[in-house]
């Protein structure tokens, strides 16, 4: 169902003096659970809005299966973006919308729209009685409930999501992560989800994109992310000596004890002496080492 | 996630594990059939091509094998197979850390052997 590369080339994007993509390439496979993290200001929002050409951009190109995507019509039905809906719209006013206002614009404008699919979405969310209630509204999980929908029943073939569990609670935190595998079973079209909660999304992204400083970082399989990582602990001498070869990420000592978060290949990672203790990271500490910014002492 | 899946660790690691420990504990015999990629996918919250690589991952062992249209199945001595590689794996696994931890405790190997002899004796009665 889904069909060609979601392909984003040197993308370099500014809001006045500031640079948010500084020549950014990622290219989005068909068929995939993609999970987008970054900071804060790391680029995300921005770049979801130009990949779905709801925002302009400086240099670069956007492409879906070699065809450009900008006021392409073809292309364009292939994506939806569900942004976060704020109370507030940006024209400035109270958002007055309407739960169902939302719905129809969305039955009208994307093509593979599911409107039973969107109705029992809403009745699992408990929204089926706040149709006529005004997004201004409504409380930041619900708003966040109305996105989910409006994401999964689109059947779009690219699907973004931006921060969509932000405003939601744990349960039904767990309940979306549910909904988004059940969905992607049956149809196997690709996500992307933003999101800063990465504890919970063990599992659930084949891949990860990691934005840092405009640019990407990483598009890799999670899995194969997560075994090029390891923080060795142990004595700081010996510690010291293993990590000659490796990339060193983070540095921490406490007296005479030494904690590394170190990167390389399986390979060299698994040769790694068993005296010392060599635990694997889960994707938030990977993404901190990566992405906190701590010195990088790079010992190759 | 499912609380019985880690997040330290490759998950489809973990997937292949939990069916070789099922087939160990006799959840699931020698030619019967073990749980789809999706329903795996669906119990424990996890991407469905995540539990299709645990799955290939014991396909390629020999451990499962699938048959056309029908599904994946637990092959003829598999249970042995299984143990022949835990127990090759155990000493990796548990020996050596033991042996080490011992040594940081000043523990000689004599009184760990000994160790070992009297929990195997306590694990009788």
């Amino acid at each position: 169902m889904s069909e060609g590369t979601l392909k984003a080339t040197r993308l370099c994007k500014s809001y006045g003096k500031k640079d948010v993509l500084r020549g950014l390439d990622l290219e989005l496979l068909p068929g995939c659970i993609y999970g987008l993290i970054g900071r804060n200001g790391a680029g995300k929002t921005t770049l979801l809005s130009i990949l779905t050409a709801q925002n302009t951009w400086d240099e670069g190109e956007v492409t879906l299966n070699g065809e450009p995507v900008w006021e392409n019509r073809h292309a364009l039905d292939q994506l939806c973006f569900a942004r976060e809906l704020s109370p507030a719209l940006k024209t400035g006013g109270a958002n007055a919308l309407r739960v169902k206002d939302y719905l129809r614009a969305a039955s009208i404008y994307y093509p593979n729209w599911d409107a039973p699919y969107a109705e029992r979405l809403l009745k699992e969310f408990g929204l089926d009685k706040e149709r006529k209630t005004r997004v201004d509204k409504l409380s930041k999980g619900m708003m966040s409930m109305v996105t989910i929908t409006l994401a999964l029943a689109s059947r779009a073939p690219f699907t973004f999501l931006d921060e969509p569990v932000a405003g939601l609670d744990v349960v039904a935190r767990e309940r979306f992560y549910q909904l988004l595998l059940e969905d992607y079973g049956e149809t196997g079209r690709t996500f992307v989800v933003s999101t800063h909660i990465l504890d919970e999304t063990n599992g659930v992204f084949e891949r990860v994109v990691i934005l840092d400083e405009g640019k990407v970082l990483e598009n890799t399989p999670t899995d194969s992310l997560l075994e090029q990582f390891r923080l060795v602990d142990g004595p700081a001498e010996a510690v010291e000596a293993v990590c000659a070869g490796l990339k060193v990420l983070s540095k921490e000592y406490l007296g005479r004890r030494l904690s590394c978060v170190v990167r390389g290949t399986p390979e060299k990672l698994a040769a790694l002496p068993a005296e010392l203790d060599a635990g694997a990271l889960n994707l938030q500490k990977v993404f901190v080492a990566l992405c906190g910014h701590g010195e990088v002492l790079n010992h190759e | 996630m499912n609380e019985t899946l880690s997040d330290q660790g490759a998950i489809y690691l973990q997937i292949a594990h939990m069916i070789e420990d099922d087939i160990l504990r006799g959840i699931y015999r020698e030619e019967e059939q073990v749980p789809s990629t999706n329903e795996l996918a669906r119990a424990l919250r996890i991407n469905p091509a995540t539990a299709a690589k645990g799955i290939n991952l014991l396909v390629e062992q020999g451990i499962l094998y699938k048959r056309r249209g029908i599904g994946m199945f637990v092959a003829p001595g598999a249970g042995q197979a299984v143990r022949a590689s835990r127990q090759a794996a155990f000493y990796k696994r548990f020996v050596c850390p033991m042996v080490k931890e011992a040594a940081g405790l000043g523990l000689t190997v004599q009184q760990l052997n000994e160790m070992v002899a009297r929990a195997a004796e306590e694990g009788k009665q």
